[in-house]
């Protein structure tokens, strides 16, 4: 199995006319992921890489049972598109879009929590289920083979480009993923590292969780809590880049926009800290990932389903 | 994000209604004149950070040789890095108490939030620890206004009454509106004063706008600092040459930050990718001589432009180039860029040391590319630690 996506998701990308959604579509199909529909307003009745256009995501909803949707538009039409995805009864968003203004922000994820409706992002690379080959976002462009392979770990990364590299890591250990999620670079997103490992927790196929974090936030302490209250019990491998912002003046940022330190909210150090008080295997060097994979599933080499 | 200087935000806020003291902005101690003394003044330094009044930066005069002398001394002052070239002058109200207001988003729970208190001049992170029955925090709905009722409550809870309630609660609605007006990610007033004749008022406010929200504002241009959470100063001209380049095309990012001395050229993405070669780098003991993300495919000439800065930082010895295995950056449009820029700087890479760590959509030809060039170049063969560790063991030839 997976978490969120599998062989049951019928996708649908609004915004599937713009030039960042086409190359996204034909690398999404030339990989065997099947698009259902398109949503762009007035755009409907016309083809995109043989997946019909819809002017309303309702209409796309009605005609083929869609219950997914990528969302690939501009940062100031990013907040109406989440609302009319959640207004048709989609409960799974994956929002690619970067730059979309705070305030914005704000309301899709409420609008989200109010109807129980997941939204992975906004700006992020999007996730992936090799074993069934499907994807959601720019992830894995190309060639998703190249770091995405099927296996037992679960991927969990703050970055997009770091999604692919730690899902790479894995491999070069010996293994594959069940699924490799990018959460996202803001501050403000819908899905976060606690919620996933929960999700994770209760796949039969994931044995281990491989995450990559960054400074800013609060969402490795909140996965350090999730464990300590025993919400998951599997191997946690994280990794925490970014310590030098430590010595740097407070409130810099460097990389993704969520990743400020404020007092002591943010802190790598810290992060560190309460995941290895909660149990998690915290390596200080990225390519530690490959040994520490190695020995908490070291038994398992050789029968990797 | 973009920080708003503190005429700018007292003039939004009195156009909206928020009664803020009388102010005037000069450059030079000789443009003080009676005119501004009907009344004893505050000077405060104009520059775009907080916590002003321990650094010094905020000074009062009851007189027009005194405000000037003032002047003087806070026009020589660097504050938190920023050199302070204009000073914001000020009649001094006739304060009773200062209060504390601010709207901001919670980011746990991801709404708005109102934190309020009637205890002045204390650090609110304290308060909030120490006597959190003397502040009020008060998370709003999306998609609402703050509603009279809910303004007034939180100044009631907080022991407010009488007509200061009612001037307290009108201007919490003012302010939470500006701040959904402007798209606002802090709108704070420390202090809020109440003054002897019981007006409540502005003394003193911090607003920073959203700058991915700037499309929607256009009435803000040259108002706000866009970016200033990238920098802990101004920014310095090879950093403000690098936003022109990268403003140039609107095809992929490349940010660039200086940091102080530094040997290693660093140009590296995406957003964590860079932060884990920087990291590596420190851990070998290495200096990089600046902090460059790019990465969303850039075109060649970005690249280029990006690379030739990097480079003509004095003192920088050797170029570190990598990125986690990419989605989408295409590494020959990379390879080329980075090949144009150092032929065209004349650096030859067998004295000057590169090491390339790129792979990705295009690596084969984005490899033919650099190892023509005669830099070093590693693809999936090492992971970016290992590739760092390269680039340290090379600089050894020449630092």
């Amino acid at each position: 199995m997976s978490i969120l996506i599998n062989q049951n998701t019928r996708l649908a990308v609004q915004g599937i006319t713009g030039r960042e959604a086409s190359m996204i579509v034909s690398h999404t199909l030339a990989y065997g992921t099947n698009i259902f529909a398109g949503i762009t307003p007035g755009k409907g009745g016309q083809h995109v890489q043989g997946v019909p256009v819809y002017d309303t995501v309702a209409e796309a909803v009605k005609k083929h049972d869609i219950n997914a949707s990528l969302i690939v538009v501009p940062p100031a039409f990013a907040l109406d598109a989440v609302l009319e995805a959640i207004s048709s009864g989609i409960k799974l968003i994956v929002v690619t879009t970067e730059n979309i203004p705070q305030h914005d922000a704000v309301k899709l994820l409420y609008a989200a929590r109010k109807k129980n409706v997941t939204i992975i992002g906004p700006n992020t690379v999007g996730m992936i289920n090799p074993k069934d080959r499907i994807k959601m976002g720019s992830i894995g462009g190309d060639r998703p083979e190249r770091c995405f392979v099927p296996g037992n770990v679960g991927v969990i990364s703050r970055s997009g480009g770091m999604t692919a590299e730690t899902s790479w890591m894995v491999k070069r250990a010996g293994f594959g993923v069940t699924t490799s999620i990018g959460i996202g670079g803001d501050s403000l997103i819908g899905t976060k590292i606690k919620d996933l490992l929960v999700l994770f927790e209760k796949d039969n196929e994931t044995e281990a969780v491989v995450t990559f974090s960054e400074p800013g936030t609060s969402f490795e302490e909140d996965a350090a809590q999730l464990l300590k209250e025993g919400g998951f019990t599997k191997p946690l491998i994280s990794f925490v880049a970014g310590k030098f912002t430590e010595s740097m003046p407070e409130g810099t940022v460097f990389g993704h926009a969520g990743a400020m330190i404020s007092g002591n909210t943010g802190r790598p150090s810290l992060k560190m800290k309460a995941l290895k008080d909660s149990g998690a295997h915290v390596v200080e060097k990225y390519d530690d990932i490959i040994s520490a994979l190695q020995t908490v599933l070291g038994a398992k080499v050789g029968e990797v389903k | 994000m973009g920080r708003m200087l503190e005429n700018v935000s007292k003039t939004i806020l009195k156009e909206h209604g928020v009664p803020v003291p009388g102010h005037a902005v000069i450059s030079g101690s000789e443009e003080i004149t009676e005119q501004h003394l009907t009344k004893p003044c505050v000077l405060k330094a104009l520059v775009p950070v907080g916590k002003r009044g321990k650094a010094g930066a905020i000074k009062f005069a009851d007189t027009v040789e005194e405000a000037r002398y003032k002047a003087d001394e806070i026009l020589g002052m660097t504050v938190r890095n920023f050199p302070v070239d204009k000073v914001l002058l000020e009649e001094k109200i006739d304060i009773d108490e200062e209060w504390y207001v601010s709207i901001t988003i919670d980011p746990q729970k991801q709404v708005p939030v109102v934190i309020a208190t009637t205890e002045g001049g204390v650090e609110v992170e304290d308060l909030v620890k120490d006597s959190p029955e003397k502040i009020v925090i008060y998370h709003v709905e999306p998609f609402a206004e703050l509603q009279p009722y809910q303004s007034k409550e939180i100044w009631s809870r907080l022991g407010v009454t009488g007509k200061p309630l009612v001037k307290a609660a009108a201007i919490l609605c003012k302010l939470y509106n500006i701040f959904l007006r402007y798209d606002c990610y802090i709108l704070e007033i420390n202090p809020l004063v109440l003054t002897r004749d019981d007006e409540v008022m502005a003394a003193a406010s911090v607003m920073g706008v959203d700058d991915s929200a700037l499309y929607r504002h256009p009435e803000l241009e040259g108002k706000v600092e866009s970016g200033s959470e990238r920098s802990w100063r101004p920014l310095t001209q090879l950093e403000k040459d690098m936003v022109k380049v990268n403003d140039a095309d609107y095809r992929g990012t490349a940010r660039y930050t200086e940091m102080d001395g530094g040997e290693i050229g660093f140009m590296c993405g995406g957003g964590g990718g860079s932060l884990l070669s920087f990291d590596a780098l420190i851990n070998l003991g290495a200096s990089p001589a600046n902090y460059t993300e790019t990465g969303g495919n850039p075109p060649e000439e970005k690249v280029t432009g990006l690379t030739k800065g990097i480079l003509s930082k004095e003192g920088v010895k050797g170029l570190f180039v990598a990125h986690n295995i990419t989605n989408n950056t295409q590494i020959d449009v990379f390879a080329r860029g980075i090949v144009k820029a150092i032929e065209e700087l004349g650096v030859d890479p067998a004295e000057f040391p590169i090491v390339v760590r790129e792979a990705g959509v295009n690596d084969e030809e984005g490899k033919r590319i650099f190892l023509e060039a005669g830099i070093t170049y590693f693809g999936e063969d090492l992971t970016i630690e290992e590739a760092a560790a390269e680039m340290v063991k090379k600089m050894r030839g020449v630092s």
